[in-house]
């Protein structure tokens, strides 16, 4: 059987310029072949699972389709969990994806997790699980790979987790480390006991030095020695043995902020609870060098290959990436956070002809000095309280949809703005009928139900209650696909590339890349966190110690 | 209310009925999963209903402090804040005065406590009570009562007991001048304590105003009792209500409870135990709880338990990942959740089948042999089922018993 490619490009121009094409995983075993059209969303995984979100809640959220796994969460246990499941697809299976509609992603570390950790060494990377940091080596990460039989899967490669700037000595190890452990990775064993890995994606390294990237791209494409070649035939080169390429961000965003002397300065609140990716903040300055580093890396390279970015920090940043770069597939971690801390999206791409004027019953977000308004809303602001409208001004909501017959604003069809009551329910015992099929019951015409609004989430937000992340997250994954979508339909126009254009700055016209929003939503989230989540009951005795006020100690 | 009775064991007080409110039909006996601030935690209400629930409970409370009875008449009341289309129930916010504040004083007038907010004097009334429970428009709401602990003792008792008498009038009495007596139902609280006079005297008083009430609660109880104190209290209670109202058990939840307590005549109860046990990764299962934190579940490849309906275990998640997950990510916890309310919604509704088709003395048996067959029987769970015919050690000769509370646990060797 001809092997299909992983990804074809439909509309590109030039090395960089902005582009649209399709994702293929056929896996050829039985299952279907699943074809993503890019540029198109990452969801990111904490433990294996995405964040807040049950089985069947990530079952109708149709967002979600690309999954990041880091695996470096199951070193907690030697042999790690993952690689005990067997079968043909076990991370599907133990994970409960499904092989029809998911395409799994295995990395060894969290592309989000910017914590100082100890050195890599020559044969192996430090990473990160409950029980401390373990040491992993090449060896044991393609044991574990040929395992767990991921989608795709991305090499090891060298990156300091120590703080930024490197030294000139430290990238060039870097280099050399991540070139020697690709080629064991893409090697076969002599034996032909197992093949060589299908679907290897690989980080570009280089940090914040151009020409430290350009070196790495170029030793990518440099033929292979004859000395060196064992196991790698017919690769004539390392890059023909890669599908895709991988950026993280985070990484350089730090590396970036640290050049020239410049610390992170957090914009917002400092607390242990806050994540490094919580400061940072995107801006058209630092766009432009982050498209100038991975030109620098794709120069040489070819423009065949899906480009991976993990950690943009803002819509905005996605824009001009896709725009300088021609990036495919952007991860969810930004979005994902933003549900953390209670904000909900509320933005398009393009954006809505004439925001605001469309639907005057549901306010859209603030507006800040500048002129822009926000991206979403803060919800645990007191302004929400007795807000009873559904989250995005810029979507509406199913239920709404139905009922007025009207289209003149997309559905968010996410499972908080389009929630359905369940087709069926568990009977527990033979008279359970008489309860769900009650004829004194109008049985209605559809299942499609009102849309949580703002006032109910702000309440559960403060009163500490789970299911006010699970529906932001719904609901932000939704918003970003919707917006790749957009991305998507611009590229489609003639003339893609003046039209991206127009539309990027009409955005930025738009809508606020300070993010004031952030800072405001992490702040009250360390408030009710520190009041409400764990160790609360300690403080809380301790306040009562010294009060008189009833204060209410709920476990 | 519509309320009738369709079937009674032969053997014991246990019985099936229909109970029609507002909101729809809930056949009883039931467990009600508590959704304090108005979720069930960590679940959407789509996500409960699809379990087969259709009558959870609010706490007063809590929703009056927060989102505030202003914010509930904006949005209708709480089915709509919520999402919620099936039948609520709201607690009268006694029970969380006396155990959430140590500052409140109860007068004649109402409960006297601190607010939550800026410490101020506040009173909560039998009428505050009620016209709070008004707009949050539950389909059953409950009188306020003068809750003492369980293991109060003295004069106390009997004057909370008569209070709570008084305080139901006041409740009738306002809720019938609200005209909404015609949608939403109230129930009288049972007080009494411990003590089988003064339950019996709180018994009479109450039920001489059945007409004006549409159920009857046990209330109380599950204060750190002895169960074997516990379960006579229940019968006692059990007994003497009226054939034709809803008897519900306030606060019960564990599994032995809940049968023994049907096996009594109780028809409904609530409890926060499977949710919040679900919370710590404690996963309930007809052969005992599982603490998934364990490390012997850690390459557990099973399911919480075969054949389970749940979404968690229908979906294929083993006991492993929940070990991976159990407490560091919400996801699990939903799981969890969602597994502990089916399993208590089996209990129940494996005891509406048993009792329609003549089976219930069998189901106790099956069920105690299953649940407790390793560790030995809980005395007062073989007492309480004696004293309505069923002898669960009938043909067991080889059975152990404990005395004590007897609940099982899987203790954490977790850190």
């Amino acid at each position: 059987m001809a092997a299909s490619p992983l990804f074809t490009l439909s509309v590109s121009s030039g090395k960089f310029g902005p582009r649209t094409g399709t994702l293929s995983i056929n896996r050829n075993d039985g299952t279907p072949a699943i074809r993503t059209p890019t540029p198109a969303l990452l969801t990111t995984t904490s433990r294996g699972v995405i964040p807040h979100l049950s089985r069947d809640s990530v079952r109708i959220t149709d967002a979600i389709q690309h999954i990041h796994l880091p695996f470096e969460s199951f070193l907690d246990r030697n042999p790690p969990v993952l690689t005990l499941v067997g079968g043909s697809h076990p991370l599907h299976q133990f994970l409960g994806y499904e092989t029809n509609k998911h395409v799994i992603t295995l990395t060894l570390r969290d592309p989000s997790d910017r914590r100082k950790m100890p050195t890599n060494g020559n044969d192996f990377v430090s990473a990160q699980c409950t029980r401390g940091v373990r040491k992993v080596s090449p060896s044991a990460w393609k044991t574990y790979v040929q395992k767990c039989k991921p989608d795709l899967v991305v090499a090891l490669s060298d990156t300091p987790f120590t703080p930024p700037p490197h030294s000139q000595k430290r990238l060039t190890k870097s280099i050399e480390r991540s070139i020697s452990w690709l080629a064991d990775f893409l090697r076969a064993p002599a034996d032909h006991s197992a093949s060589r890995p299908a679907n290897v994606l690989v980080h570009l390294v280089g940090g914040a030095e151009p020409h430290a990237r350009a070196e790495f791209a170029d030793r990518l494409t440099e033929p292979i020695e004859q000395n060196a070649a064992t196991g790698l035939s017919p690769l004539n080169m390392l890059d023909d043995g890669v599908a895709g390429y991988v950026f993280d961000l985070l990484h350089l965003h730090t590396a970036l902020a640290a050049e020239g002397g410049r610390a992170i300065e957090p914009t917002g609140p400092v607390d242990e609870l806050l994540k490094v990716s919580d400061s940072q903040r995107s801006s058209a300055d630092s766009s432009a060098r982050l498209a100038e580093l991975l030109q620098a890396s794709l120069d040489p390279l070819s423009t065949q290959k899906p480009r991976f970015v993990n950690s943009p920090v803002s819509p905005h940043e996605i824009l001009r990436l896709v725009r300088d770069v021609g990036i495919d597939l952007v991860d969810g971690f930004w979005a994902q956070r933003a549900a953390d801390i209670g904000v909900a999206f509320d933005f398009r791409f393009p954006v809505p002809p004439e925001p605001g004027t469309v639907s005057t019953d549901c306010p859209p977000p603030r507006t800040r000095e500048s002129g822009r308004i926000d991206l979403g809303h803060n919800l645990f602001d007191s302004r929400y309280r007795h807000d009873h409208s559904r989250l995005s001004s810029s979507f509406s909501d199913g239920h709404s949809a139905e009922q007025s017959g009207q289209d003149d604003l997309p559905v968010c069809p996410c499972g908080a703005c389009s929630p359905r009551s369940p087709a069926f329910h568990l009977l527990h015992s033979s008279v359970d009928v008489q309860a769900w099929q009650d004829l004194q019951r109008p049985v209605p015409s559809s299942l499609l139900q009102p849309p949580f609004v703002r006032s109910y989430i702000h309440h559960l937000l403060h009163t500490h209650e789970m299911s006010s992340h699970s529906l932001l997250a719904m609901h932000n994954l939704t918003v970003l696909s919707a917006f790749l979508d957009g991305i998507r339909g611009v590229l489609a126009r003639d003339s893609p590339k003046g039209e991206l254009d127009k539309e990027i700055g009409r955005f930025e016209q738009m809508y606020d890349e300070k993010m004031v929003l952030w800072d405001e939503a992490a702040t009250m989230w360390l408030t009710v966190e520190h009041a409400r989540g764990k160790g609360r009951l300690a403080r809380e005795r301790e306040k009562q110690a010294v009060t008189t006020v009833g204060a209410a100690v709920e476990t | 209310m519509q309320f009738e009775v369709l079937a009674k064991c032969h053997t014991t007080r246990a019985r099936v009925s229909r109970m029609r409110l507002a909101h729809g039909v809930t056949m009883l006996p039931t467990f009600m999963p508590v959704a304090t601030q108005a979720a069930i935690k960590g679940l959407t209400p789509q996500q409960v209903e699809a379990l087969g629930i259709n009558l959870i409970l609010n706490n007063t409370y809590h929703l009056n402090l927060r989102p505030g009875i202003q914010v509930l008449k904006e949005a209708g009341g709480a089915h709509k804040f919520q999402g919620w289309t099936h039948n609520l129930l709201t607690d009268s916010g006694g029970f969380q005065l006396v155990s959430l504040s140590k500052f409140t004083k109860i007068t004649e007038e109402g409960a006297l406590f601190a607010s939550p907010f800026d410490g101020s004097p506040t009173m909560l009334t039998p009428e505050e009570s009620i016209s709070i429970q008004h707009t949050i428009g539950a389909d059953i709401i409950m009188q306020l009562d003068d809750v003492v602990s369980s293991l109060t003792v003295g004069p106390r008792v009997e004057e909370a007991m008569w209070r709570t008498i008084r305080w139901l009038d006041r409740c009738i009495e306002f809720h019938q001048s609200s005209g909404k007596d015609d949608v939403q139902n109230l129930f009288a609280i049972v007080q009494g304590g411990l003590d089988a006079e003064l339950r019996d005297k709180c018994l009479d008083e109450m039920i001489a105003r059945k007409d004006k009430v549409a159920g009857y609660a046990i209330g109380g109880l599950s204060g750190g009792e002895e169960k074997d104190v516990f379960w006579r209290v229940i019968k006692q209670c059990a007994d003497k209500l009226p054939e034709d109202r809803p008897r519900y058990s306030m606060g019960i939840g564990f599994a032995e409870d809940l049968l023994v307590c049907v096996a009594l005549g109780v028809d409904m109860a609530d409890c926060v135990f499977p949710t919040r046990t679900a919370r710590f990764g404690v996963a309930l299962t007809f052969k005992g709880p599982l603490n998934l934190r364990l490390g012997k579940h850690a390459t557990d490849m099973r399911p919480i338990e075969e054949g389970c309906p749940c979404p968690t275990c229908t979906s294929g998640m083993t006991r492993a990942l929940l070990n991976h997950t159990a407490t560091l990510e919400t996801a699990a916890a939903h799981a969890i959740t969602q597994h502990n309310l089916v399993f208590q919604a089996r209990v129940m509704g494996g005891a509406r089948e048993a009792i329609i088709n003549g089976t219930f003395p069998q189901y106790l048996k099956d069920f105690f042999a299953n649940y407790f067959g390793d560790v030995g029987y809980p005395e007062w769970c073989v007492s309480a089922l004696r004293s309505v015919g069923v002898d669960l050690l009938e043909g067991r000769p080889e059975s152990k018993t404990v005395s004590g509370d007897g609940a099982k646990w899987e203790y954490s060797d977790a850190a």
